[in-house]
């Protein structure tokens, strides 16, 4: 009885476990069938049959003011990737010297850095703008890029991984070979927290694709938008152009579809522990 | 009394403008050959302006023209105001509705080019649309580029099929909105839309509505107005009784809608053309246009939806060229014919647009006198004034009208005329303007 | 170790205190003194931007929030605005809206659906994922977990396709069973329309988050409950969930304050109905003041408002949380 029966398969928690499946992929499903229709068919044809145009709905997106939609592209991965990247390294060092590190003003560095959790990225995007054009770098890749590498999420995930993955006992036995402080972070430190770094650069690689405010308010050039700044503009041209709502449904498909690559790719590595920091191998 | 008001506030921004000019290094023609070409940023959502500008860009090399496409109207504004405010980032030139004028005016975000553009430029546009850049007075803050005569599009298949008549009057109009859904209750002529402000200002302004003035140095707002109470009574009662919608247009339903034939009607304006092939372009040949239903016969009348202008910001370091470029976009008869060709717009100027309109749009081809008519409507556009804070006016428009729409009452629709009135003179009261009331 | 010091900080009982030896206290105290800059320089990077894209703006804001601009006369020449300062009374009036308060509760309502079915959801299926009865767990994680990669502003225009009667495949199938669905987009609805995207966008990260603690539940703790004859669910409740209940309180206090903030849902699906106004939550109210009406003063002065609203109600649940994550390094 015992524990072969914890191991037998129970229909009601499978139906569950793919019911809540199928409700999440609901949605996607749409967008891989909607993004197969042309205008006319989006709008008079039950949606969950698929057509043939997905093709020259590519085409049309893809010719569109000369392949702005790839710019597009590019520039989101840049954003996102750049900055989450940098958002890792900034949040691993950090994350380290709080955890591993007895100095005065700790708690209070650490509890002022999270607050920055309790003001929304809609409240300081003006301010932000405002500050950046004192220096000119509004309207550059700039005015996304650097305001994206704060992540005081990050610094906190990296401190709950640098407490946890980082023993004492390893530092110490670097330091006492007679390593310098850098080195033995380099070295000893972010290889044992390396997976929770990568936890790290997803997070906030998903929250600067999802940031939209920032980037809408700080570029002009359309050349510079993401990808969720340049499709919802497809969709907002003004009362007298249409809404390029087959343009934006193929957009979405494709914009997701290397973000879907990536999580695949890097799965293993989603293991957000928030609060104790302890992951079994 | 609005003319003096009008020539000081004139002679303050042209001076400014020439001290900003001054101070600007002497950003003449002489020191910009030395420096190479002038670099000039235009933010438009006019689609494939692009094409009319590489046009410029290859006459002349000493001025050279970046289109940043930006989304439509009010987005563009929002940034132009932040960039103004931060006192850097705008770009030279910008594409603004007319409504917006007196806004970004306020906001000191435009220059005076009334300085640097030809005289007889006036000549090339209808008084009133002139009148909305200058707001009345010798100041000139714009160039006008479109204008949006309303007009009443139908479905004629559906028409014939019903044996309907094409309404003329707005009694005819609800006659022939009641005949629709009765004869199918998934069909309605049109619908009454709260997300936007700008179709109904544009039906209040047929009536006769304006919902500003200007009254010695103090604005006057006339929103809650028998003419614009009219009109909200007369669409409230339809929406009561079912006989017209009350979904907004532009959402994924409506165009379902216009696909579908389920809605037969659509009071919209000379762009309509554009929408219509963008989100229904298998029913090309069976819309026509009309003019706009009458409150009263003899004396047909229309109002204004859309429309824009060019403006040179007050951040432009070469507001003369700036100001050469906009004219020559504006009133330049192979740029308008450009302007008509690749963005499908509707010029203002006058001179240009006639051989430029020569035959209908693609979409109404079963119609050649397209233009010919929409000509004869749009000279029927009665004088209309917008406000500094038209913004709030119109986003209250959005909140009140909702509540109205979705409770279906006649009442409601007037109870909302009188909150967009309220809220519309508060702000402006506590914003500090001198208010008449 | 450290697991071990965790499970007991979680489970609730006294905290151990580490077996530290005098010996390594004294050697950590003489290398704490010795690099006394280190940490610093470790922090640098991160204060440095924290102070030039988080701190500044915020004080800059602060500041916006004291002052006011007002016209004079029509308002149409240059310098007819100045700025001044204008006190408290951008947080009197933001205090005495009607429209604020309004946002304010539906944002309260609003809550109260989202995180405990959010919650509630996610703990399901983490559970369920740890559980080896679960068929195609891994499948459905991925799924689960998709959601999250959409952002806001794109899963809110999908969505919006499948409420809208005119054009949803839901809709078109109620009708074929006969069935008079009402508008998810009728006042009494719309709460719920919104409150679904934020459930499908979010459940997947905190069952991710629920998943990651059970995992590091050894399983000797429960085998013996199995072996006991205890049931699946019996487990659940009385050994797993109190071992991951920091997890949850985590999740419950990231959740809360998304909750407060949210925007970019109701903001895509407004234009879609008659029944999202433009202050529909107080982040949108903050939206509109400054972007529609550009009164970046009363904007500033709402946001500091929502701001201390979500530091105080986050603020004793990220102290409890902190005691327990942290436990361990504190009594180094």
């Amino acid at each position: 009885m015992s524990v072969r029966s914890a191991t037998r398969p129970s229909v009601p928690a499978t139906a569950i476990l793919i019911l809540g499946a199928l409700y999440c992929l609901l949605p996607v499903a749409w967008v891989v069938l909607a993004s197969t229709k042309s205008a006319g068919e989006l709008f008079s044809t039950l949606t969950f049959l698929p057509s043939t145009h997905l093709f020259d709905n590519i085409a049309e997106l893809v010719a569109y003011r000369d392949g702005l939609f790839w710019r597009w592209m590019a520039n989101t991965a840049l954003y996102a990737g750049v900055g989450a990247a940098l958002s890792a390294v900034v949040s691993a060092m950090a994350g380290y010297a709080l955890a591993k590190y007895r100095f005065a003003g700790k708690n209070a560095v650490f509890n002022v850095l999270l607050a920055g959790v309790l003001v929304p990225g809609v409240v300081l995007a003006i301010p932000q703008y405002l500050l950046l054009a004192q220096v000119e770098l509004t309207n550059t890749y700039w005015a996304v890029l650097l305001p994206s590498i704060i992540s005081p999420y990050g610094i906190y995930l990296a401190r709950i991984y640098a407490a946890a993955a980082v023993p004492d006992e390893v530092v110490e036995a670097a330091r006492t070979d007679g390593a310098g402080e850098l080195r033995t972070f380099v070295q000893v430190a972010v290889p044992m927290m390396l997976p929770g770094l990568v936890t790290v650069f997803l997070f906030q690689f998903v929250a600067i694709w999802n940031n939209f405010m920032l980037p809408y308010i700080m570029l002009g050039d359309d050349k510079l938008f993401p990808l969720t700044v340049g499709l919802s503009g497809l969709l907002n041209q003004g009362a007298s152009q249409p809404a390029m709502y087959t343009l934006v449904v193929t957009g979405a498909l494709l914009s997701v579809i290397p973000l879907i690559a990536l999580f695949l790719l890097l799965q293993r590595f989603w293991q957000v522990d928030l609060a104790a920091g302890a992951v079994k191998a | 009394m609005r003319l003096t008001s009008g020539t000081k506030v004139a002679a303050v921004v042209a001076t400014t403008a020439l001290l900003a000019t001054a101070c600007s290094g002497g950003g003449t023609g002489g020191d910009d050959a030395a420096d190479g070409p002038v670099e000039l940023t235009f933010w438009t959502w006019t689609p494939g302006i692009e094409k009319v500008v590489d046009l410029w860009n290859a006459e002349n090399p000493d001025i050279q023209v970046t289109v940043n496409k930006q989304d439509g109207g009010d987005p563009a504004v929002t940034k132009l105001l932040t960039a103004i405010e931060a006192g850097s980032g705008a770009p030279d030139l910008m594409q603004a509705e007319y409504q917006k004028l007196p806004q970004l005016v306020s906001a000191g975000a435009l220059a005076d080019i009334s300085g640097e553009v030809s005289g007889d430029l006036a000549g090339h546009f209808p008084d009133g649309v002139w009148n909305a850049v200058t707001l009345g007075s010798d100041a000139v803050y714009a160039v006008p580029q479109d204008s949006g005569p309303m007009q009443f599009y139908y479905r004629e298949d559906v028409f014939a099929e019903l044996g309907l008549e094409v309404p003329t009057t707005w009694e005819e109009y609800a006659e022939v909105a009641r005949a629709v859904h009765v004869s199918d209750p998934t069909k309605y002529l049109g619908t009454f839309s709260a997300n936007d402000a700008g179709w109904f200002t544009g039906l209040t302004q047929q009536a006769g509505a304006s919902w500003y003035g200007i009254e010695g140095e103090s604005w006057t707002v006339a929103i809650d107005s028998p003419e614009v109470r009219q009109v909200a009574e007369y669409w409230g009662g339809l929406v009561e009784e079912g006989a017209i919608d009350n979904k907004p247009m532009y959402t994924p339903e409506w165009n379902a809608a216009l696909n579908d034939g389920s809605q037969v009607g659509w009071l919209s304006a000379i762009w309509a053309p554009g929408v219509l092939a963008g989100n229904a372009a298998d029913t090309a040949g069976k819309w026509r246009m009309a003019p706009m239903p009458q409150w009263d016969a003899s004396a047909p009348a229309t109002g204004n939806w859309g429309g824009s202008a060019t403006a040179v910001t007050s951040q432009s370091e070469h507001a003369a060229q700036a100001a050469e470029f906009v004219s020559w976009l504006n009133t330049d008869p192979v740029a308008v014919q450009a302007l008509v060709d690749e963005s499908g717009i509707y010029p203002a100027d006058i001179p240009a647009s006639t051989a430029a309109l020569a035959d209908p749009p693609e979409f109404f081809a079963n119609q050649p006198d397209f233009y010919e008519l929409a000509s004869q409507t749009a000279q029927t556009a009665n004088p209309f004034t917008y406000g500094p804070n038209i913004n709030v006016a119109y986003s209250a428009y959005n909140d009140e009208f909702a509540k109205a729409t979705e409770a279906r009452t006649q009442d409601a629709f007037v109870e909302a005329v009188e909150a967009v009135q309220a809220a519309t003179v508060a702000d402006l009261k506590n914003s500090g303007f001198s208010v008449n009331e | 170790m450290t697991t071990e010091t965790t499970l007991r900080g979680a489970l609730g009982g006294t905290p151990t205190p580490r077996r530290d030896s005098p010996r390594r206290s004294a050697r950590a105290r003489s290398v704490t003194s010795r690099r006394a800059g280190a940490p610093w320089a470790f922090l640098a990077p991160a204060i440095v931007l924290f102070v030039a894209f988080l701190a500044a703006p915020i004080l800059y804001a602060l500041y916006l929030s004291f002052r006011t601009e007002k016209v004079s006369g029509l308002g149409l020449g240059p310098g007819s605005r100045v700025e001044m300062w204008n006190g408290l009374t951008n947080y009197v009036n933001a205090l005495a809206d009607p429209e604020f308060l309004g946002s304010v509760g539906r944002v309260g309502l609003y809550g109260l659906v989202v995180v405990p079915v959010m919650l509630g959801s996610a703990l399901l299926f983490a559970l369920l994922l740890d559980s080896r009865r679960a068929r195609a767990r891994n499948f459905s994680r991925v799924a689960i977990f998709l959601p999250y990669a959409v952002p806001a502003v794109i899963s809110s225009l999908l969505w919006g396709f499948l409420y809208l009667p005119g054009v949803s495949p839901f809709y078109w199938i109620f009708e074929q069973l006969g069935w008079d669905v009402p508008s998810l987009f009728s006042s009494r609805l719309v709460m719920f329309a919104v409150a679904n995207i934020a459930v499908w966008g979010g459940v997947g990260f905190n069952m991710v988050v629920i998943y990651t603690a059970l995992k590091a539940v050894p399983s000797e703790l429960y085998e013996a409950a199995e072996l006991d004859g205890a049931s699946q669910v019996g487990i659940a409740w009385r050994i797993k969930i109190p071992i991951v209940l920091p997890s949850i309180i985590m999740t419950f206090v990231f959740s809360m304050i998304a909750t407060l903030q949210v925007f970019a849902e109701p903001m895509t699906l407004r234009p879609l109905s008659n029944t999202i106004s433009t202050t529909w939550t107080p982040l949108m109210k903050v939206y509109r003041d400054a972007f529609t009406r550009g009164d970046l003063y009363s904007a500033s002065a709402t946001s500091v408002i929502i701001a201390l609203a979500t530091f105080l109600l986050s603020f004793g649940f990220l102290r409890l949380v902190q005691s327990r994550a942290f436990g361990q390094e504190e009594n180094r």
